[in-house]
């Protein structure tokens, strides 16, 4: 038995090492990332300089057209992400800063997002890799239910997240497999889907009253100098609790309501985003709004 | 509780102290906590289904000695036959029921009757398929006389119920295992060794192999109609890989772990995708049942005993009661009865027994030969896989259909962001391991073990499927 017991230990320490090993190895590997998505993209920068910086979900992602405001002589960068919650925007912004990124506007979409304040899963697995090289990702995920076992044990979260960090994306990422995240400075175009669900229900969302991550992208850009613009995005006509766009209006005054700024169903893609032809009309007006000297 | 669970990491370790540091003293000690370890292992899917194990086990202890003290022939067949009924009522009210049900109201309603046939909102109980028949043999051994009754309760319980094979077998005979659970267990480092090894290899099928064959194959079968010819014949590899990394890692683990109580289990797989024809591949696969279904119902109906018809009667009747063993629907029963088809041939020509050697290969044209017959029946094998994956024969059929008539063989990106053949390098080294240690349980032991081993954790760690968190096939059955 004292043979045996010896012998499981072996295992457990060989298993140990090679949780050690493989954690070393695949962050070296996402240490080098550059051109997979927009998360390694900033984590493996060093300063930058833009007039304009997007945030938000994929509500941002598809319907700010950044060469739009590049016409306008604006550097500008869609940094929007597709599934991602204000958690992410917040973690984004606060990384830019931590690699001291010169940026002039930030604007951010801000409407269904503000009903909560969980991580959205698979987009903040994507910041996971760099938790023990950045001390900006390491406080933000601090205060998560499952930071210890993220952060401690080597090669969990490379296990919990297979399918976003896993050993498909370290391959992808070591043989420099392009993706286009980054195509189009980071806009990511829809279009016309046939048959698309062109139907809401938000009747049950309520936007959080001081939304943690929403008031803290509001806090670094104060600190930084960085002039806020928060909007709300459209959304298709046929919405049910369409007065949920008021009710943020009456919790966060400063968020400008955009909503009905394009309705016709043939701008959009589904529901909640627009299709190119909208996303151009959209930022057209964003444009006149704000970077147009009137 | 699954074994490839983080519950069963712990459950695993506690049992095992508990067994050779405190329950150690006798046979009996020990027995009586894996009985509870069991009945708790069990209950973890659902307590309320522990009352069917309990009468199970009751019920064929009781019949089981009737029988053996029964003075006359009558009154031996009363409680073989109560016995037989009884398990097999349980099972068809729990898991066949309803198919035939809703089967006959269909069947009347193509006939122009409109029925409403009475469905029981019942959920089928983990592992019943599997205790059942260790009873069943158990009953029909002592009715033939083959063994005497066993009257210690404690033991026959734990013949039933023992963890590591209640919900997924192997199906173990009284012959095999009684005779083990009467005896106080040493413990054996080489044996819980071995153990170990069958573990980390089971593992190594089911997370590595099975879960991320079943990302692949369940994006082709899911979506077969816009799938072309190349990637539905990669759906039916994969899904054949993917079946078996899932069931022979199970039991692998089921194995291994019953090893590290000291109690040796039956063999229930031996590199079955190297076989050389049909026959060999259902002597090499899950070998528990079919040599359960050879014993207990093609000898007892005849075997190949009689006439050519009495042969393919039986050989039918074996092939289809499997398929529908695994499951109450068609699809599993047209499976049994393709597999009875590749069979036919082998059985008329009397070369059903012809690959009962090892296969030794060299650079000849006799070897060439052996590969091409391994590569044909596991085609075969695939292609009655595709039945058996299949929602519905309409299904499977169109699937077919697309694999030839499509004749398109680009690369093709899956729905779930892949690309379809994005898996072929990861089979290829894993028949490459199986190939090279077909001779051995598993490939981890012998030289440089230390190394294999290291090697098996990080692909466990790194090649895993994990996010798409899957539970072992054969549990539905």
């Amino acid at each position: 038995m004292k043979k045996f017991l010896i012998y499981t230990v072996k295992i457990i320490v060989i298993t140990a090492l090679a949780a050690v090993v493989l954690d070393g190895l695949y962050t070296a590997i996402f240490m080098q990332s550059a051109n997979r998505g927009k998360v390694e993209t900033v984590v493996n920068s060093t300063a930058k300089k833009y007039d304009v910086v997007i945030l938000g979900s994929s509500r941002a992602n598809n319907h700010f057209v950044s060469q739009m405001f590049e016409d306008r002589g604006l550097k500008t960068f869609n940094y929007g992400m597709s599934g991602g919650h204000l958690f992410e925007a917040s973690l984004m912004l606060k990384l830019m800063i931590e690699r001291k990124y010169v940026i002039k506007n930030v604007i951010l979409e801000a409407d269904l997002n503000l009903s909560g304040e969980k991580k959205s899963e698979g987009i903040s697995a994507l910041f996971l890799p760099y938790i023990h090289n950045s001390e900006t990702i390491r406080k933000h995920f601090e205060n998560e239910e499952d930071f210890c076992e993220l952060y401690y044990i080597p090669f969990y979260r490379y296990i919990k997240y297979d399918e976003k960090i896993g050993f498909r994306e370290a391959l992808y990422t070591v043989i420099h497999k392009k993706t286009s995240m980054l195509d189009n400075l980071g806009y990511y175009p829809l279009f016309k889907t046939k048959g698309a669900n062109m139907k809401n229900n938000i009747v049950n969302l309520n936007p959080l009253p001081h939304n943690k991550y929403y008031e803290e992208i509001k806090g670094v850009c104060k600190a930084n100098n960085i002039n806020f613009i928060a909007v709300m995005t459209p959304m298709c006509e046929n919405v049910k609790g369409i007065n949920y766009f008021d009710k943020v209006k009456k919790a966060y005054p400063e968020i400008l309501n955009y909503e009905n700024v394009v309705v016709e169903n043939k701008y959009f893609s589904s529901c909640g985003h627009m299709n190119d032809a909208g996303a151009k009309l959209f930022t057209a007006k964003i444009i006149n709004d704000f970077f147009v000297k009137k | 509780m699954f074994f490839n669970s983080l519950a069963f990491a712990v459950f695993l370790p506690v049992v095992f102290f508990l067994y050779w540091f405190v329950f150690n003293k006798t046979k009996s000690t020990q027995n009586a906590l894996l009985i509870v370890a069991s009945y708790y292992f069990y209950s973890c899917w659902d307590w309320r289904f522990l009352f069917l194990l309990v009468f199970s086990t009751f019920l064929d202890y009781y019949t089981g000695i009737q029988i053996e003290k029964g003075k006359s022939e009558k009154s031996r067949k009363f409680w073989f036959w109560l016995s037989i009924l009884v398990n097999l009522g349980f099972l068809g009210i729990f898991k066949y029921y309803n198919f035939f049900a809703a089967s006959f109201s269909e069947l009347l309603g193509s006939v122009g009757i409109k029925a409403s046939p009475i469905l029981l909102n019942i959920i089928l109980p983990v592992g019943i398929s599997f205790y059942t028949f260790h009873g069943l043999s158990y009953v029909i051994d002592i009715y033939y006389k083959r063994i005497k009754a066993e009257y210690n309760f404690v033991d026959y319980s734990l013949f039933v119920s023992y963890f590591p094979l209640l919900v997924a077998g192997p199906i173990e005979r009284a012959t095999h295992l009684l005779p083990q659970v009467k005896v106080k267990r040493e413990f054996d480092f080489q044996v819980a060794k071995e153990g170990i090894y069958q573990i980390i290899w089971g593992l190594v099928k089911k997370v590595v192999i099975a879960d991320t064959c079943a990302v692949y194959a369940n994006a082709i079968f899911d979506h077969y109609t816009s799938m072309n010819s190349f990637s539905l014949i990669l759906g039916a590899v994969y899904f054949a890989f993917q079946i078996y990394g899932d069931f022979s890692g199970y039991s692998d683990i089921a194995l291994g772990v019953s090893k590290l109580f000291g109690l040796d289990l039956l063999r229930n797989f031996n590199y079955p995708y190297f076989s050389r024809d049909i026959a060999e591949f259902w002597r090499r696969w899950h070998i528990s049942l079919s040599s359960w279904f050879r014993d207990y119902l093609y000898i007892p109906l005849g075997g190949s005993k009689g006439g050519l018809w009495m042969k393919i009667r039986n050989t039918f009747i074996i092939f289809v009661v499997s398929g529908f063993w695994h499951g109450a629907n068609w699809t599993y029963v047209v499976w049994g009865f393709i597999n009875a088809v590749y069979f036919l041939p082998l059985l008329l020509s009397n070369s059903n027994r012809n690959n009962m050697d090892a296969i030794h290969l060299k650079f000849n044209f006799d070897s060439a030969k052996v590969l091409l017959s391994i590569l044909y029946t596991f085609s075969l094998t695939c292609i009655a896989w595709i039945f058996f994956r299949a929602k519905s024969i309409t299904d499977a059929v169109l699937y077919l259909k697309g694999m030839i008539a499509n004749r398109d063989f680009s690369f093709q990106y899956l729905d779930n962001g892949r690309y379809s053949y994005e898996l072929l390098l990861m089979i290829v080294l894993f028949v490459l391991v199986e190939w090279n240690n077909r001779n051995k349980i598993e490939p981890l032991s012998g030289k440089r073990s230390l190394l294999k081993l290291a090697l098996a954790i990080a692909a466990i760690l790194a090649l895993g499927t994990y996010s798409d968190y899957k539970e072992f096939i054969y549990f539905q059955f």
